[in-house]
């Protein structure tokens, strides 16, 4: 799974990752203020440049950042051309209704600026959204993340700890097939049937990959044994308990409130009794997983004050959580929620250890094996 | 006793000729057995029927049965085997599921269900078994080439099978990494008592580790016995023992010192003349390409540092060093696919590279199509260049089949003849023997030394230093990204501590064709010129 860093000790423990994550996440749904999302991006960044390591998932964070900031783009031109009136006009562009049954609404006409800023900054939460996520994948090990399930979803987790590895292996497998296609004619590029030329061995390349991997992890045991009676059982109890909580939701909706509790605590007894089950009837042992450290439980406190640092700004009526664009003016900045977006760098204290370089000799065996030449060098 | 047995098997893979045809083999308990053939002959396949990927997860027709420690393969899949044969794949990365070395070699122990205080103790002796105690707690991907493949072979090692089955477990690593994971297996197999089947190409450094050696050919065994009786009469066998045959030596030699008490025990042959060197191109032509003090950085890294390189016309250049030292990095400055951070790469002609993997490049559904889909990228069609190269690099007989039913050694050629049909005078070929077989070999060094010689030049960054001596007029050496050496492939490979095999028994000749072309000159009468 060529991904993350190259070193050992990553400082924080998976978990510890997942709550900053979700605590960044709330930060943003809290603070959608654009300088506080601004600087929620700017602690991913600093969290991915000390803790990603070369690895192939902090590559894919600006990918993903760029991805997510063209879809920003799009959608604020999408609005903008739709949703017109107030004031503050930047141009008119000549305006087009639609016939009412594709919804009538008037494309182009007057762009505001208003509309554009308030599009922007609700697309910019979205950038806040995806940049969190991509750190995360950057930061984390994803087998300790497996190994943090409980051991009912050991396999399953797996498979998605693999499927997610194979991100980075994509992308160095579109650089190397870019790189062949301009080789090929050298250095002539020829748009034309590009796309094709270059995705069908993209695929091919992660086709031989996936049939490598998969037949390591069939020859390797994985997936070995039957399913014993506790896994049927287990299985039985799962979707009881799912079917419950379903059931729980028509409850709500139909307004009886009794009984959609009642249903819903019968329902998560039922599914937690069902990994329970099922983990006891795996019988697998994990090697050697990772124990938190007081070091994790003192950073995830850290992280988690910063929602609830927000909901008692808000509570206390600060205004500059939130910003509307209309009337047009500049966001807000207040030292309370500044503290709390700040909290979440408190991973970036500790720092891993420096990635050693794949290499098996050393200059001095080089400048050896050279020695016997030199007197035929001509450089 | 046999460890494994194969009675009758025929297998063919959906939509594909069959592979093996009634195939009968014992593999001895305890042996560390050879598998050798040419590309396409079915070694890699006659592998993976051990443990029984042939046929669960390949799929295909398949007749006769496959015993493997008393177990069928009929009715136990891999995962079931997975106690008594552990089986490495060719590319060492794409096996590894876990992110750790640690806790990829303990990923069989987890499947078999093993208490926590026997993994840990498994990990501990494989770790060890392989000398990568060290590498515990590094990531698969941040490893050189051998490392990787002693971590995938520590992998398929703890749940301590009976057997390993590693396939080419040497082609994609450097000669200092190769002898890194096949002292590893030879340790095991006497140590532990591991039987070992091991497929591989070059046969330098594996033939002389052998107890049998299996010689596979379209799908049926040729030979089976020790590798001296085997390799008598095989056409790639290791440069010594081709040495030996052609002044007929007994018994022939398998390793250099093999050879020189040959050569100490029989008279010296009456070798005329000098060695011409490689091919006897004419002299250099023209500057085709200049690199001037060229600094490359990747990721923060300095992987080229200060590197100078002139290519003429006529020339044929062997860039060789161990994996890492920048050699993809300088072919691919030099095909102006990555931008420098100090110095200049001018080229005077079209300058076209054949990536490493072939796969990267191949995506036509034939051959044929393939190659003339250059030419249509280049605005021209060219049936006369088409059906050169098809011919040059032996692939004709392949024009219509589709590339990726091709092994692995075809598709190299494959990808090269793509490249070279676009008619750019200046080649540069990355590993273009990984998976090639002697056949394959002789193609490729024909066709590069007569680009050659037609005035285009070609650069090939090569583990392989018999191929180089072959065919390299020039070689540098690159170490740590700087030129360790630079000069004419002669002098450069003679003064190497790995160098050709033949220098160690005949010196000044460097290859066996060498030694034959002096030998011919003395019997025409031993005029030197």
């Amino acid at each position: 799974m060529g991904s993350g860093q190259g070193t050992a000790e990553r400082p924080w423990h998976a978990l510890t990752w997942v709550v900053w994550a979700v605590a960044a996440t709330a930060t943003l749904q809290l603070a959608p203020s654009p300088v506080y999302v601004l600087l929620v991006i700017v602690v991913a960044f600093m969290v991915v440049q000390t803790h990603g390591g070369s690895g192939g998932y902090a590559r894919a964070f600006p990918v993903l950042v760029g991805a997510a900031a063209v879809f920003m783009v799009l959608r604020v031109a999408l609005t903008a051309l739709t949703t017109h009136g107030g004031p503050h006009v930047l141009w008119t562009w000549p305006a087009l209704a639609l016939p009412d049954w594709l919804g009538g609404f008037t494309v182009g006409g007057t762009i505001e600026a208003p509309v554009v800023a308030q599009a922007a900054a609700e697309g910019f939460v979205v950038v806040g959204v995806i940049a969190v996520f991509a750190a995360l994948n950057a930061v984390v090990s994803h087998h300790e993340l497996v190994q943090v399930l409980p051991r009912a979803f050991h396999e399953v987790g797996l498979i998605l700890a693999v499927g997610i590895a194979f991100v980075p292996s994509t992308i160095t497998a579109v650089r190397d097939v870019r790189a062949a296609d301009r080789a090929r004619t050298g250095g002539r590029v020829v748009r034309r049937g590009r796309l094709v030329r270059q995705i069908v061995p993209v695929l091919d390349l992660g086709l031989e990959r996936a049939i490598t991997l998969s037949e390591s992890m069939d020859s390797r045991g994985f997936a070995r044994g039957a399913t014993s009676r506790r896994d049927q059982a287990s299985g039985w109890i799962g979707l009881a308990g799912i079917t419950a909580l379903g059931a729980a939701f028509v409850a709500l909706v139909a307004g009886r409130r009794g009984l959609a509790v009642a249903l819903t605590g019968g329902g998560v007894v039922a599914v937690i009794g069902a990994i329970a089950v099922a983990s006891a009837a795996t019988g697998r042992d994990r090697y050697r997983p990772r124990r938190l450290r007081a070091s994790d439980l003192v950073v995830m406190a850290g992280v988690c004050l910063s929602p609830v640092l927000l909901v008692i700004a808000d509570t206390t009526g600060d205004r500059t959580l939130t910003w509307v664009a209309s009337p047009l003016r500049w966001p807000g900045l207040h030292a309370v929620p500044v503290v709390a977006v700040a909290l979440l760098a408190v991973p970036l204290v500790r720092r891993p250890a420096p990635v050693p370089t794949p290499t098996t000799a050393t200059r001095e065996t080089v400048a050896a094996v050279g020695a016997g030449v030199a007197a035929e060098v001509t450089t | 006793m046999s460890a494994i047995t194969f009675r009758g098997v025929t297998f063919g893979y959906p939509d594909g000729p069959d592979a093996l045809h009634h195939l009968d083999l014992d593999v001895v308990a305890g042996d560390l057995t050879l598998v050798i053939g040419g590309s396409g002959s079915g070694k890699s396949t006659l592998l993976r029927c051990v443990n029984g990927l042939v046929p669960h997860s390949s799929g295909g027709r398949f007749a006769g049965e496959v015993i493997t420690f008393g177990r069928s393969t009929r009715d136990h899949a891999p995962r079931d085997l997975a106690d008594v044969v552990g089986i490495v794949a060719q590319d060492p990365e794409a096996q590894f599921v876990v992110d750790r070395v640690e806790h990829d070699v303990a990923f069989v122990l987890e499947n078999l269900r093993m208490p926590a205080t026997t993994m840990r103790r498994r990990v501990e002796e494989a770790l060890d078994a392989l000398g990568i105690a060290h590498l515990r707690d590094r990531s698969p991907s941040s490893l050189s080439g051998g490392e990787q493949q002693r971590a995938a072979i520590a992998g398929a090692l703890a749940a301590a099978p009976a057997a390993l089955v590693l396939d080419e477990p040497t082609s994609q690593i450097d000669p200092q990494g190769a002898d890194d994971v096949l002292a590893a297996l030879t340790r095991l197999n006497a140590d532990l008592g591991t039987t070992v089947l091991l497929a591989e190409h070059r046969l330098e450094r594996a033939a002389p580790l052998a107890h049998r050696i299996v010689a596979l050919d379209a799908g049926r065994v040729q030979a089976v016995g020790t590798p001296a009786t085997v390799l008598a009469d095989h056409p790639g066998a290791p440069s010594v023992t081709r040495l030996g045959r052609l002044l007929g030596w007994d018994p022939l030699p398998l390793t250099v010192r093999e050879a020189r008490a040959a050569a100490a025990r029989h008279p010296r042959p009456d070798l005329v003349g000098e060695p011409v060197g490689a091919p006897g191109l004419p002299a250099p032509g023209d500057v085709l390409v200049r690199a001037r003090g060229v600094h490359v950085g990747l990721g923060g890294r300095s992987v080229l540092h200060d590197v100078s390189f002139d290519l003429h016309a006529g020339e044929v250049v062997a860039l060789l060093g161990r994996n890492g030292a920048g050699k993809s990095t300088l072919l691919r400055a030099l095909a102006g696919l990555i931008g420098t951070e100090r110095g200049t790469v001018s080229a005077e002609v079209a300058v076209a590279a054949v990536p490493q993997n072939p796969n990267a490049l191949l995506f036509a559904s034939t051959v044929r199509r393939e190659l003339e889909e250059t030419l249509r990228l280049l605005g021209r069609s060219d049936p006369v260049a088409v059906e050169h190269w098809l011919h040059a690099l032996g692939i004709a007989p392949l024009a219509e089949r589709h590339p990726r039913n091709l092994s692995g050694g075809e598709r190299q050629r494959v990808a090269i003849a793509a490249v070279a049909v676009g008619g750019a005078p200046v080649l540069l070929l990355d590993e273009p023997t990984r998976g090639m077989d002697a056949a394959s070999r002789r193609a490729l060094h024909d066709a590069v030394v007569a680009h050659a010689a037609s005035g285009g030049a070609v650069v090939l960054a090569t583990h392989d230093v018999e191929l180089a001596a072959e065919c390299a007029t020039g070689a540098v050496v690159l170490g740590e990204g700087e030129v360790v050496a630079a000069g004419d492939a002669r002098s450069v490979l003679a003064g190497s501590l790995f160098a050709p095999q033949v220098l160690r028994v005949l010196p000044p000749f460097l290859t066996v064709s060498d030694v034959e072309a002096a030998l011919t000159r003395s019997a025409l009468g031993g005029d030197p010129t």
